[in-house]
């Protein structure tokens, strides 16, 4: 079998159609998409979630496309604290002040390497500027992804980053927020890490 | 030990499993409906079939070369940055991660899930350590706040009411009585993180390692396993030698699988691809990690060409959930680590003949097999190994309503070899019998033929 029996009449194959599939499947599993024209306009929706959602500290990393200052500067503007994560990283000896004050962030913001349509999910690699705790530890994670940088199916993920890529970093693939089923198959959602997922697609 | 069953009495406790109509009820409750989600996601992804016959190929192969790739998969890890250990039975794999616990200087120990760790009994050695371990999976943690063992591989705390688990949380942490599970969850969420955030080392298990970039890979819904993996400085992964999978390209082909039939998800919440500890700069990860790698016994099943294929079990409970023994008498009656249909092919192996009644707890009648994700045939598996049990120099104590009806059987084996006699004795049969019954069968027989039917009609044989 081949990588192109994946390719069933369900599996998009225009940006539109995988941007479509990927919200779609992204909120059956109760995430949220929100699709922005720009960077701006996205930078703008985050603004808005945080006045909506009460956000009063947020968690953030360097982005991989996306100028993150362009993103954070309107909320430092709205009052909103700011836990930047630094482009070198984190220093042995600061660590668990760190990860405490993260712990403590209303939000956490990042940006996914990939999203996968078929599933809705986001493909996150960590590295020392980008942690993959900015989606783990709040209450709410906000990550923002590129439509460009949809691919179908699982299998063209890992064809995309490929053995070495794997190895190179902590890769993270996210499909949902946190949830449980374990108090009789009830769906809870948020039982250990967010129990809110908003994505931003930009288009 | 346990997780093996020893002493415990199978027979005693599934008589009281069936006659417990609580347990029936949350257990039709949690699993009754498995097999309409299953054909739904199903339905949803043609490739499913497909899919199933190439994940099945890439685990014949993955353990037909398993020394090689176990090779392969160590220098991959170890190159990596973790340290890897092969453990030849539970002993040596606690004594193993004790030590590591031990030189980390660890007090309290977060627990990812891991079944692998259930089977080598860790969570009683750390005690006996003065090490606290706390399980973080929410139906792990529920049953160990509750002092007992996972009843099922998916989901732990299936035998328990949202109401026993109000009561449970009330009683221990001193708090007003709730079944809701949103609160009880957060209740849960609230305790967990402070342990994340304290705890010196973290265990889990592992569901793939993938031998050609000694990545390991987690799935999971909860986060919790990644929380494991990432807050504690030392990380120990569990897997037995059978997780092991060539390469990166043949992972997606297990995950389009696993979790439909685990859970009818498409995916789970998080799969982690985890290759080595962090690196510097990195808020992440454990500064020092180590690999265990588990035989205990699975050799054993490698070496017997039909038990072979038990070692290609994904673990995904879908066996558990439409077994019609394992939804009478739910997982606890097993008295085994792992309980259902996967378990009594596994459970002699790994806990040797204290587990070897467990291939007859079984009606044969398929439904395992069918939904088994990688088609393991687990029917098969059983009728061997209870060939191999009544071959065996040490043969299993029956009750003596067993061993009553294992002389008739013997009996009707006997007489069955004279095609004269045979149809003789049926005439006689006939002949007795031509009073009792109605439309060809008879509801209730004297002792000690009462122990027929009591569970079925016994149909009369014809003149």
């Amino acid at each position: 079998m081949n990588p192109a029996s994946h390719a069933h009449p369900d599996v998009p194959s225009s940006e539109g159609d995988l941007i479509a599939r990927f919200t779609r499947e992204l909120e059956l599993l109760h995430g949220r998409a929100i699709v922005a024209n720009s960077e701006a306009e996205a930078a703008g929706a985050l603004a808005a979630l945080c006045r909506s959602e009460n956000v009063r500290s947020v968690a953030a990393g360097r982005g991989i496309t996306i100028d993150v200052d362009s993103f954070v500067n309107p909320l430092v503007q709205a009052g909103i604290a700011i836990e930047m994560i630094r482009a070198d990283g984190v220093g042995e000896a600061e660590r668990a002040a760190v990860r405490e004050r993260l712990a403590r962030c209303d939000l956490g913001l990042a940006e996914a390497d990939y999203g996968i349509a078929s599933t809705g999910t986001l493909a996150v690699a960590a590295d020392a500027s980008r942690p993959s705790s900015l989606t783990l530890l709040t209450p709410v994670s906000v990550v923002v992804l590129r439509a460009e940088r949809i691919v179908p199916n699982l299998v063209a993920l890992f064809e995309k980053i490929g053995p070495t890529g794997v190895a190179a970093r902590r890769l993270t693939l996210i499909s949902g927020p946190s949830r449980t089923a374990d108090i009789e198959k009830r769906i809870v959602m948020g039982v250990h890490g967010p129990r809110g997922l908003h994505v931003i697609v930009i288009r | 030990m346990a997780s093996a069953p020893g002493s415990f009495d199978f027979f005693a406790a599934s008589r009281a499993a069936v006659k417990d109509h609580e347990l029936r009820r949350k257990l039709a409750n949690a699993s009754g409906r498995h097999l309409e989600h299953l054909a739904e996601v199903v339905a949803d992804f043609p490739p499913y079939e497909a899919e199933r016959d190439r994940a099945r190929e890439i685990k014949a192969d993955a353990i037909g070369r398993l020394d090689e790739l176990l090779a392969q998969l160590k220098e991959r890890l170890g190159a990596a940055g973790c340290k890897v250990f092969f453990a030849a039975n539970a002993a040596d794999a606690r004594d193993y991660v004790l030590g590591v616990a031990r030189e980390c200087g660890a007090k309290r120990v977060v627990k990812g899930k891991s079944m692998t760790s259930e089977e080598i009994d860790l969570n009683p050695a750390f005690e006996a350590a003065g090490i606290e371990a706390i399980e973080t999976d929410l139906g792990e943690y529920i049953v160990q706040l509750r002092g007992e063992r996972p009843s099922h591989i998916i989901t732990p705390a299936i035998h328990l009411s949202k109401e026993d688990i109000g009561r449970l949380f009330a009683n221990k942490f001193g708090i007003p009585y709730t079944s809701e599970p949103e609160a009880l969850t957060a209740v849960a969420r609230q305790r967990l993180r402070e342990a994340f955030l304290s705890a010196e080392m973290g265990v889990a298990g592992v569901n793939f390692a993938i031998a050609e970039t000694g990545t390991l890979v987690m799935v999971e819904n909860e986060g919790n396993g990644r929380l494991c993996s990432s807050m504690p400085e030392t990380f120990v992964a569990l897997m037995g030698i059978e997780k092991v999978i060539p390469r990166l390209a043949d992972l997606s082909h297990f995950l389009e699988i696993l979790a439909r039939t685990a859970t009818g998800q498409k995916l789970t919440t998080y799969t982690t691809l985890l290759t080595g500890p962090r690196r510097p700069g990195e808020l992440d990860g454990p500064r020092a990690m180590h690999v265990v790698i588990l035989d205990n016994g699975r050799r054993a099943m490698l070496a017997d060409p039909v038990l072979r294929e038990a070692l290609y079990c994904l673990r995904c409970g879908a066996c558990l959930n439409v077994c019609p023994v394992y939804r009478r008498i739910g997982g606890h009656a097993y008295g085994a680590t792992y309980g259902g249909p996967i378990g009594s092919i596994v459970s002699p192996s790994l806990f040797g003949s204290a587990a070897a009644y467990l291939p007859f707890a079984s009606t044969l009648c398929g439904a395992c097999r069918d939904v088994c994700p990688v088609k393991i045939d687990i029917p098969r598996i059983l009728l061997h190994l209870r060939w191999k049990e009544s071959e065996g120099a040490t043969p299993i104590k029956w009750p003596p309503e067993i061993e009553r009806a294992r002389s008739g059987a013997r009996a009707f084996a006997r007489l069955a070899r004279y095609p004269r006699l045979i149809r003789i004795a049926g005439k006689i049969a006939a002949l007795v019998l031509k009073p009792f019954g109605r439309n060809g069968y008879i509801r209730k027989m004297p002792p000690p033929f009462s122990n027929w039917t009591e569970s079925r009609d016994f149909p009369k044989p014809r003149p």
